[in-house]
């Protein structure tokens, strides 16, 4: 897994790619804590390049979006391909999360 | 795939890193019993799931241990994951409600929805083994009979 930050129209955006599982979802945790705890809003995270992700990605996503509604914070998730997106849907999260088709759908909202 | 019984074991440290070989192994054994793409995908993250919670609970996060699993492609589709940690309480395996959005706890859900038999072999007496069972049906056919 890699994960790439960049700033973009007052954003901070996390584009991920490959497989995020128990091996490589405290790295991710480390990014997206890291930004949280700075209260940084909004985390937008690009999932076009993910290519799996079990419930250890799954728990890391919730802890974050928890960690930023105590701010008032928007985590929103694009491109989440439709095998990642199932596990979403199956976990009962994709009425949680803030979930956009592509980074130009949150910036044209 | 005929009456011949198609099996494989694998052996890897408890260590995190070796999840990624896993997958590929019970995707691989999964194409070799002619499940269907999405069911692959199921069956291997549920294994996944099972060996995370084998290093996380068994092994407590110590790397230096070893899990063993066997797969075996009958009438079903098994996997028998063997490990030497500490005893799983069966009764106390619960996953959260899927309404109630907290991190954890997805798991067994994931396990559970791969698989039709979720047992644990009480004659074990050091360690775990627990012994997955998806039996065939419809979906695992499709591919046999595209092909």
């Amino acid at each position: 897994m890699k994960i790439e930050i960049a700033d973009s129209k007052g954003m901070k955006i996390l584009s991920i790619s490959g497989d995020i599982d128990m091996h490589t979802s405290p790295d991710l945790r480390r990014e997206l804590m890291g930004l949280v705890h700075k209260k940084m809003t909004p985390i937008l995270v690009d999932f076009g390049s993910v290519t799996y992700i079990d419930s250890s990605g799954i728990a890391t996503f919730v802890e974050g979006l928890k960690g930023m509604m105590a701010y008032g914070g928007k985590l929103k998730l694009v491109g989440i391909p439709p095998k990642v997106m199932e596990i979403f849907c199956f976990a009962k999260l994709d009425r949680v999360f803030e979930i956009h088709g592509s980074e130009e759908d949150v910036c044209n909202r | 795939m005929g009456g011949m019984k198609d099996s494989a074991v694998i052996a890897v440290p408890s260590n995190p890193k070796y999840l990624s070989l896993i997958r590929a192994v019970t995707a691989t054994m999964g194409e070799i019993y002619g499940m269907a793409g999405p069911v692959i995908e199921d069956v291997k993250l549920a294994v996944d799931e099972a060996c995370s919670n084998v290093m996380k609970y068994a092994y407590r996060g110590d790397t230096s241990k070893r899990i063993i699993i066997r797969f075996v492609l009958k009438k079903g589709f098994e996997v028998i994951i063997e490990d030497n940690g500490i005893k799983a309480q069966p009764e106390l395996i619960e996953g959260r409600s899927l309404s109630d959005v907290r991190p954890g706890g997805l798991g067994i859900h994931l396990i559970k929805r791969a698989f039709d038999v979720f047992a644990f072999d009480e004659k074990k007496k050091r360690g775990n083994r627990l012994r997955l069972i998806r039996h065939r049906g419809e979906s695992d056919e499709d591919r046999d009979s595209r092909q």
